[in-house]
């Protein structure tokens, strides 16, 4: 028998996403898209109603989440409870989101149940009555977890983060206020719901185990609602604000939350893909210059990691981190060092094959199983785009080469640009 | 059905496998039977310390994480009272490299004072960012030692102290790894894309070598019967004020766990719980409430916790929740009420069979607990719980004198 050589890796194969499977689009008789992912082995389904109802639609704060999240709170046909005692009753995972550009509802439950998961989805999603006293209770209890959540220093710190790189007008920066759970009335949020929540402006997105029928029973559903058509409205960008640096004490803390970062191209701009490997060698995993130098070399922080994330108006990149407060400022010396340095020296070839194959890893993992490939499909479709974009991100990663790491950081990390924001003890 | 095979290796390493083709990866997890509990009062924490420097490079490897993400590889671990646990995902076709890197930090580890120093501080670190600078963040520091007075439970597992972190010397460090991490103290769960005959190949060639390690089973000091209520009261700077109630309970493996389990969702298994419908929804007395339980291998707790809505009187919020569990104990369960809450058992337990890494970690856990066919048996043993049992559970357990509470009240 041979010895074993445990000094050696064992041989490696090229790890790649390989074909991605195409999602089929099938369109109700009144005109709502639904895509299908049909894949997993259990018998499971999971069901994604999405609305252009996001933040960016409200005129006053807490207007969108607020109509998201009084939707199962009373239907025509049932109470709050009734409706909470039903998803609980049948076993769903029942989840409402807002987000900035859209918001929704998503429901994961076991295939024998469809037809009433269907049932309670329309009566949730069309015919919620807003009842007062539950409005009145929402807001009172979100009042309470607004002031838990302006304890938490990282909190205060993404706050401040949004408002100085997005402005403190716009929905994707501006602030809530203790006041603003004040502001919201019936009659707001059954406007609101009139103009968002119709079937001229949803998507449904299917995944799991999908059998022939459920095609009809959707359209049994939802394909007869009536469909008004919406009128388009007309969106502005975020300001460009200027870089600033921001401190805020926060009495009692043992940490700082520190915040770096800036507006950026977003996902339909060619130079994306690049921008991502970019930011994934800085910080966005766990052997990425920044965790290497300030977590494992310097022990400063528990964490800290960086990101690129796109909006349908504006994308912004973040640095974010906490560290024990006597390290600060070297910790945000330390960090702008690695961009500079990312600026003038190439990466040399072991990097970038760890880097390229960590990627291509992740991009397996992206598309494996039916909720992963329907996260990976709206993430892409929400922008206009489809799985070109995750070839062109593929073929990014295994031939983007070290030159062009340094003008990509050139190009879109230069340290005048970047907000710094700092949330610590006195 | 997680339909898998178990083997055992000379070297006393169990290893489970599990077969599913629908996927390209294949995921990895290897339990080590160590966790806190097996730690010395005076040197707590060093079991969660100790996972970070599995990670700082082992006898032929300088690094464990660079290898696994050139292979296209993911990696976490965590620690608990009961067991330290490290899980890899990586596409099939490389799986050897999580062979190679997890036997060889099992055959031995490259232990330095310089890894040792940055690991403490970053494990400092991490207690100040979990435990001290948010809201509430110290209250298992509290409750703990409250419960258990005499049973390792008693402290936490980032430690009972940060100055225990901050004393850790190279030797002790050293000599724990000896001690608990060998073979015969570990369940290796392989599941995903792979062949069994493959799977067991590599184990056998990469772990088959590794000597064993025999050690005493340590026999852990049985927490004694608490026979009068304790209370313990703290005053923060928090926005609103908190109430923890923890009863002991049994082990994971005693058969009451199943009614027990089925109760915390009686009272607070979704929106629809009774402790929910009726103190948040109706009586608007908290903005949150929950409970569930510990599970652990030596005798648990079962918690409830619940966060006041401001100007409630925490006495009275206290006393609605005894109310309903009064009412618990003395009232039937409706068929409808034990259908809703094994429901939704079915459904998670379908939900948790859709992820290959939830499978390995499921099939080790159990595996600890005495056996990994668990997996499949569990769905059953729910089922069969009467409305009966979790009655008697309850009026076993929920008795004023075997229960600990924490005021965590607000200075504003």
């Amino acid at each position: 028998m041979v010895p074993l050589n445990r000094k050696e890796q064992p041989q490696l194969s090229t790890v790649s996403p390989g074909i991605i499977p195409e999602v089929e689009k099938v369109v109700l008789s009144n005109g709502v898209n639904v895509y299908l992912i049909d894949a997993g082995t259990e018998e499971l389904m999971k069901f994604d109603f999405i609305f252009e109802a996001g933040q960016i639609e409200e005129e006053i704060p807490l207007l969108s989440s607020t109509v998201n999240s009084m939707l199962a709170e009373g239907t025509k046909s049932y109470t709050a409870e009734e409706l909470n005692e039903n998803l609980d009753f049948y076993g769903a995972v029942f989840n409402n989101f807002t987000e900035k550009d859209a918001a929704g509802i998503s429901i994961l439950f076991l295939n024998k149940h469809l037809k009433k998961i269907l049932e309670l989805c329309r009566e949730i999603i069309f015919y919620p009555v807003f009842p007062e006293a539950e409005l009145v209770s929402l807001m009172n209890k979100r009042l309470q977890w607004y002031y838990l959540n302006q304890e938490k220093v990282p909190n205060l710190a993404y706050e401040k983060f949004f408002e100085s790189v997005f402005g403190s007008v716009h929905p994707y920066g501006r602030k809530v206020i203790a006041s603003d759970f004040n502001g919201v009335t019936v009659q707001m949020l059954q406007d609101f719901h009139t103009d968002c929540y119709n079937p001229s402006g949803m998507t449904i997105i299917v995944s799991g185990k999908i059998h022939q029928v459920t095609i009809s029973i959707l359209e049994d559903y939802f394909g007869k609602l009536p469909a008004k058509r919406k009128n388009k409205k007309q969106y502005l960008a975020p300001p460009a604000e200027k870089s600033r640096r921001v401190t805020l004490n926060k009495k009692g803390a043992v940490q700082s939350s520190i915040r770096i970062g800036s507006v950026t191209i977003g996902k339909r701009d060619p130079d994306y893909h690049g921008l991502k490997i970019l930011d994934t060698i800085l910080g966005g995993y766990f052997g990425s210059r920044l965790m290497k130098n300030i977590r494992e070399e310097k022990g400063f922080t528990y964490g800290i990691n960086s990101g690129v994330t796109s909006y349908n108006l504006a994308a912004y990149k973040i640095i974010s981190t906490e560290v024990g407060s006597e390290y600060t400022e070297k910790a945000i010396g330390e960090i702008l060092n690695e961009i500079k340095l990312l600026q003038n020296v190439p990466p040399g070839k072991d990097e970038m094959d760890i880097v390229r194959n960590f990627m291509l890893g992740e991009m397996v993992r992206m598309f494996d199983g039916p909720f992963a490939l329907a996260e990976s499909f709206r993430a892409a479709w929400e922008f206009g785009l489809d799985n070109n974009y995750y070839y062109d991100l593929t073929t990014k990663i295994k031939t983007i080469d070290p030159d062009e790491i340094i003008h990509l950081a050139r190009t879109y990390y230069n340290i005048d640009d970047l907000h710094v924001i700092v949330v610590g003890p006195e | 059905m997680t339909e898998f095979r178990r083997f055992q290796l000379d070297n006393g390493l169990k290893i489970l496998i599990h077969e599913d083709s629908s996927t390209p990866l294949v995921a990895m997890n290897l339990l080590y039977m160590v966790g806190s509990r097996n730690e010395d009062p005076d040197h707590t924490g060093l079991a969660h310390l100790f996972e970070h420097l599995m990670f700082g490079g082992s006898e032929n490897i300088p690094e464990f994480d660079s290898p696994l993400q050139l292979a296209g590889g993911e990696n976490n671990a965590y620690t608990n009272n009961d067991l330290t646990d490290y899980y890899i995902t990586i596409p099939a076709e490389n799986i050897e490299t999580a062979f190679w890197l997890e036997s060889d930090r099992m055959l031995g580890l490259d232990l330095s004072e310089k890894s040792l120093e940055v690991q403490k501080r970053v494990v400092t670190e991490e207690f100040k960012q979990r435990y001290l600078n948010q809201p509430y963040g110290d209250s298992m520091l509290i409750l703990r030692p409250l419960a258990y007075k005499v049973h390792p439970y008693r402290w936490p597992t980032i430690g009972m102290d940060i100055k225990h972190i901050e004393e850790v010397s190279l030797t002790e460090v050293g000599n724990f790894y000896n001690k608990w991490y060998s073979p015969d103290n570990a369940i290796l769960a392989i599941t995903g894309n792979i062949k069994t005959g493959e799977a067991m190949k590599l184990a056998e060639k990469w772990f088959g070598n590794i000597p064993a390690t025999k050690r005493v089973q340590p026999v852990f000091t049985s927490e004694p019967i608490q026979t009068e209520a304790r209370v313990a009261e703290v005053r923060r700077d928090v926005p609103s004020d908190l109430i923890y109630k923890a009863w002991h309970v049994g082990k994971r493996t005693d058969r009451d766990f199943y009614p027990l389990d089925l109760m915390t969702d009686v009272l607070a298994g979704g929106e629809s719980g009774r402790l929910y419908t009726s103190l948040v929804r109706d009586k608007k007395l908290f903005s949150d409430i929950n409970t569930y339980l510990t599970g652990d291998i030596d005798p648990g707790l079962m918690v409830v916790y619940g966060k006041l809505m401001n100007g409630v009187d925490i006495e009275h919020a206290e006393k609605e929740i005894m109310n309903l569990l009064d009412e618990l104990l003395s009232s039937a369960i409706s068929t409808y009420e034990m259908e809703k809450v094994k429901n939704k058992f079915e459904a998670n337990s379908v939900m948790a069979n859709t992820n290959i890494m939830n499978k390995a970690t499921h099939l080790s856990l159990f595996e600890m607990i005495g056996d990994a066919g668990l997996i499949n048996k569990e769905i059953e043993a729910y089922r069969n719980v009467t409305p009966g049992e979790v009655i008697s559970a309850a009026q076993k357990y929920l008795v004023n004198s075997n229960c600990s509470t924490l005021y965590y009240k607000s200075i504003k």
